[in-house]
Formats: C-alpha cells, sequence, structure tokens
C-alpha cells in the first residue's frame, strides 16, 4: 500500500521526537533528533533545525536526507526519503510555525529562548513503514465532525438572540457535537490588551472573568498571531501547578480570577474568533487525550468560532435596537439584609459584601446602574442609553457592551450574589436587587478615565 | 570515550544510527543496546531484519554515526567511526534484551505507554556492530551542541 504524507498527520504533532540523518559531501553520516517537523502540502515537509549545525551543512553538500517520524498515537515508525529545496525565513506559514513554538516554550518558562530562525523545506520522494516485530496498536479513529452537523451548529448559534444565547450555544455545541468536555470562550477587549473568558464549560469554578494578556502563553498567543494553536502532548511539556488554587479566597486579595485548567488535560487548542480581519476572541479546548485535536477538528472548530464571532459582532449591533421589555419586577425585596457594595475607583473593582465581583469596565457599568438606582429608584438600562451615559466618558466601550454586560451578569449569578442582572429582551436588562442596597467609597465622577 | 561517557552509553537510553550508501544517501536506524569495550572501541546490536539498508550500507562502507540520547532531559553524544559486522552471539543478544526492557521501563516513567514504544526495540536478526570510534561530540541541545569532546 501506499503511503500518503497526509496519512502521518499523527506524526507532526511532535509527541515523539523526529530523526534525521544526513551525509557530507564524502559520504560521511551524521544522525539527530529534530525539535519540529511539519508537514508543508502533499509533498512537502519542513524542519527547525535550532541547534545542529552539521546538519545544516550536510544538506547543502548533499541534499539527500532520510527522516524517521513517529506516529504519536500508535508508535509506528515511517522512514521518509527526501531532498532538500529550499529555506523559508518567512511567510504565514513561517509565523505559524514560529509562534507555535513560541508558545510551547512559554509554557515550559522557555519564552523567548528557542526562536524560530529558520525552515528547512524538502520534497519527499518516497515513504516506507518500517517493519515491527510487534502488532501495532489500533489506531483509535478520531470522530469525524460532518458538515452536517457543523452546520447545524452553527445553525443553533445563529438562532440565539443575544451575546449569552451566542455564547451557551457554542459552549454546548462543543460538548455535544464534538464531545469534548472542557472549553472556554474569551473576548478580546483592547482596551487593556487582555482576553476575559465570558464562557465556560466542564470548570468548577467556570472561570468566568478570568483573563489572558494578549500574547501570553497557547491562548493568548492565538490572539496575537491571529492563527490555531495546540499543544499534543502536555506530559512532554513541563507544567507549572497554578491549576488548582483557592480562587474564591485568592480573588478577594488579588482582585485577580484564576483562569481555569484541567490537571490532567494531555491536548490544548486554541482557536482565534476573527471578523472582518480583526481578533474578536479565542476559543480554547482542553482534553485528557493525547493528540485530541486531528486537522479536521481544527477546520470544523474554525468554521464555528468564525461564525460566533460574526454572530457576536451582530448582536452588538442589534442591542442598540431595544425591544419592548417583557415585565419584570427587578426589585423583588424578600430581603431586608444589608448589600454593602464598595467601589475601588482606582481600578474600578468592585465587591459585594466583602466578595470580589469584577473590576474594570464591566465594574464601572455595575456601579453606574447602581448609581441611578440609588438615586431615582431606576432598575430597566437600555444598552442605548448606557452607552450615551455621559458620566461613563467611555468611548472605547462602544465594541463590547454587549459582552461586558453579559460577563458581569454571568459574576454574579456564579457568586450568587444579592445583586443580579436580567436579560429582559434584546438590548435591555434589568437590576434585580434583593436587599437593602448601600454603597461605599463610589463617586463615579471620580472614576479614572481610562 | 572515557569511563562517564561509557556508563551514559550503557545506561537506558535511546540508541540513533546514521550510515550512508553508495551514492550518499543517508540511511537511519534505531539500535537495540550498547556497551564499550575499551576508550576506543563500542558494540551496538541492531536488527537485521528492522533495518536491513543500514546494515547493508556498513558492510559496504563501516561509516557509522551513533547519536546516544536521554529522554528524561536529552543529554546527547554523538560518535562517529567504522564499524565491523559479525552476527551476535546468544549473550550479546541477551545484553540487548536487557537494554530493551530498561529503556521500556524509563520511557513508561516518562508516560510513554509500552504498546507505543515497542515498535522501537527489537533484536530479530541481531548483528554485533563493532565500532572503532573516530570522534565524539556533544549534541545536547543548547549553546555546546555540536563541539567535540
Amino acid at each position: 500500500m501506499t503511503i500518503a504524507l497526509e496519512d502521518l498527520e499523527a506524526c507532526f504533532e511532535g509527541v515523539v521526537p523526529s530523526i534525521i540523518s544526513t551525509a557530507d559531501s564524502d559520504g560521511a553520516p551524521n544522525i539527530a533528533y529534530l525539535s519540529v517537523v511539519v508537514m508543508l502540502d502533499a509533498q512537502h515537509v519542513a524542519i527547525s533545525n535550532q541547534f545542529f549545525a552539521k546538519t545544516a551543512m550536510n544538506i547543502r553538500l548533499n541534499p539527500q536526507v532520510t527522516l524517521l517520524l513517529v506516529d504519536g498515537r500508535t508508535g509506528a515508525q515511517f522512514r521518509l526519503s527526501c531532498v532538500f529545496s529550499s529555506v523559508m525565513e518567512s511567510g504565514e506559514l513561517f509565523d505559524r510555525v514560529a509562534r507555535q513554538i513560541e508558545a510551547e516554550n512559554a509554557q515550559i518558562g522557555m519564552a523567548g529562548v528557542m526562536r524560530l530562525r529558520n525552515l528547512d523545506v524538502f520534497r519527499v520522494v518516497a515513504i516506507e513503514a518500517v517493519p515491527s516485530a510487534v502488532v501495532l496498536s489500533e489506531v483509535p479513529r478520531p470522530t469525524r465532525e460532518g458538515l452536517a452537523a457543523v452546520a447545524a451548529l452553527t445553525e443553533t448559534i445563529g438562532a440565539a438572540t443575544d451575546a449569552g444565547g451566542i455564547v451557551d450555544a457554542l459552549m454546548d455545541g462543543i460538548v455535544r457535537t464534538f464531545g469534548f468536555e472542557q472549553a472556554l470562550l474569551l473576548q478580546l477587549y483592547e482596551d487593556r490588551g487582555h482576553l476575559v473568558t465570558i464562557g465556560s464549560v466542564g470548570y468548577e469554578p467556570s472561570g468566568i472573568g478570568s483573563d489572558v494578556l494578549v500574547g501570553e502563553g497557547l491562548i493568548g498567543g492565538a490572539a496575537s498571531s491571529r492563527l490555531t494553536m495546540k499543544v499534543s502532548d502536555l506530559s512532554r511539556v513541563r507544567r507549572f501547578g497554578n491549576a488548582i488554587r483557592q480562587s474564591a479566597l485568592d480573588e478577594n486579595r488579588t482582585r485577580a480570577i484564576t483562569l481555569p485548567s484541567a490537571p490532567e488535560a494531555m491536548s490544548q487548542i486554541a482557536v482565534p474568533l476573527i471578523t472582518r480581519q480583526t481578533v474578536r476572541g479565542v476559543l480554547f479546548i482542553e482534553s485528557r487525550e493525547r493528540l485530541a485535536f486531528t486537522m479536521q477538528h481544527e477546520t470544523a472548530l474554525l468554521v464555528v468560532a468564525r461564525h460566533a464571532a460574526l454572530a457576536l459582532a451582530l448582536s452588538e449591533t442589534l442591542s442598540l435596537e431595544a425591544e419592548t421589555s417583557r415585565h419584570e419586577d427587578g426589585s423583588t425585596l424578600t430581603s431586608d439584609a444589608a448589600i454593602n457594595v464598595i467601589h475601588h475607583a482606582f481600578d474600578d473593582s468592585v465587591f459585594i459584601n466583602d466578595d470580589y465581583v469584577i473590576k474594570g469596565v464591566a465594574g464601572r457599568l455595575l456601579i453606574l446602574m447602581l448609581t441611578q438606582f440609588q438615586e431615582s429608584g431606576k432598575l430597566d438600562f437600555t444598552n442605548r442609553e448606557i452607552r450615551l451615559d455621559a458620566s461613563l466618558k467611555l468611548p472605547d466601550i462602544k465594541d463590547n457592551l454587549e459582552t461586558r454586560l453579559l460577563l458581569l451578569r454571568r459574576r454574579l449569578d456564579e457568586k450568587q450574589l444579592p445583586i443580579r442582572l436580567a436579560h429582559i429582551g434584546r438590548g435591555r436588562i434589568c437590576l434585580k436587587i434583593n436587599g437593602r442596597l448601600k454603597l461605599h467609597g463610589w463617586r463615579i465622577s471620580n472614576a479614572p478615565g481610562r | 570515550m572515557d569511563r562517564n561517557l561509557a556508563d551514559f552509553i550503557e545506561s537506558p537510553v535511546m540508541q540513533i544510527v546514521g550510515t550512508s550508501g553508495p551514492s550518499r544517501q543517508p540511511e537511519v536506524a534505531r539500535a537495540a543496546g550498547a556497551w564499550s569495550e575499551n576508550s576506543n572501541s563500542l558494540h551496538l546490536v541492531v536488527s537485521a531484519w528492522q533495518w536491513p539498508q543500514t546494515i547493508t550500507n556498513l558492510r559496504d562502507n563501516g561509516r557509522i554515526a551513533v547519536t546516544f540520547a536521554r529522554p528524561s532531559d536529552y543529554v546527547s553524544y554523538q560518535i562517529k567511526g567504522v564499524a565491523t559486522l559479525r552476527a551476535a552471539s546468544g549473550a550479546e543478544r541477551e545484553r540487548s534484551s536487557r537494554y530493551v526492557a530498561a529503556m521500556i521501563s524509563v520511557l513508561m516513567k516518562l508516560g510513554v505507554m509500552p504498546e507505543m514504544a515497542s515498535p522501537w526495540f527489537t533484536n530479530k536478526d541481531p548483528v554485533l556492530v563493532a565500532v572503532e570510534v573516530a570522534s565524539v561530540f556533544v549534541q545536547t541541545p543548547g549553546a555546546r551542541a555540536g563541539t567535540r569532546l
């Protein structure tokens, strides 16, 4: 049976190191391990030769090389006869490999140590399977998400009428359509150059409100490079034990919500959400399986992520045309207990009854609504009037108001606080305050105009 | 080769073999056990069943490069020299089998399942490759990679 390069997908995931054998102009052999081998197309592969000058010199004196690649699922070995054809120093694929290497290095605390200088490109002449003296284990065939399943999921996302519904449909689809158990959706807020978690499935606590700097790790790398990034075997990567923290206690002290992480995860993928050539966020998924994310997964997730990004952008626009509100009784007072709200103007962090809620723009939004309630008893708000509110002085929120309100609503729900936000129709929200509100240390006019 | 290098070679480290054919076509193989005979000589066991072209190349020209790499920290050395071949004895095959067992154990501790690693190590149809060592190079990734010992 003829073996095609496309059949060797599981060899290019960096699970088992590849080997390169070269010979100089006199035929003197040299043999070395390779850090990265990538498939460029049906006939070409590229290698990153980070350290070995001898290999680099040999292929220029004698362009014939032999590679040994190993299937990361079964251990099957393949011998590739290749001919050196060119050097790649820039371009989309070069950037993609460079970012992948950077992200993987950042995860093991070696950011910037092994910067990719160039990729050597080879034409593959022949591929042979190396005989195995033992029966190879069965390849667990990945679930091939059909176009129909992806279409059904985009239909569900498209049918949602607000940001919350879109995020829920996407997270639900990651579980039901793709069979993955843990995922996050992060929205990019350019004002502070960070990504904030607005959707979460499979994590406890959810991590809603946690943030990642653009350019940091796999998630931040996907945002800065605008490329899908993945790690297929985290056991090769030294992991820092920051996954399980006492986030509830910590966040009251640090005013930072911990990004959730599955300690037993073996594979991770981060897919950027892009509309009109602008990164809007990142979809992040983890799996306990090695090599969980195939090329088919990458393609399907890209389609779904782009669709969700468009739906979120559209919901932002439509939210300015507020529907007539359903009847909601906001201040359903069943409690007489005091609700102490503290606002720290320097970072707009908000605490309710000593529990940290949120900071930044979302914190300012909450304080704005509570101020108006305090002054006039107002409970219903439209996105339009919030955007136009002069006291906020925040032109930077105009593109992301809907998701910021969603973030705030989800945080209040998750913390089970006596102040909640209800979505009462397109572009409309309603405060629900169960107790006697007491605002401290706040003055919206003193808020720093960042 | 000093005693430290000999100890390293005889410990459970991965062993990969480079040779080349008459048209300078490079070839790749894995060895299944190695030990030093003296400071200038090294013995390897290579399966002729799994790596026939490597054995052919070594019979034709004897030129060999062997890299030894410790999977836990990537400490690596490459040895170059000239090899002569003969069939492995029963004792040598036994020594090769002990290496394979030790290597599978080491990889298991690093999270590699035995069924995955087993295809990499066989001493079926074993050939004893005796290498006269000409040079030794550091091949651990980093600033010293490629320097001669």
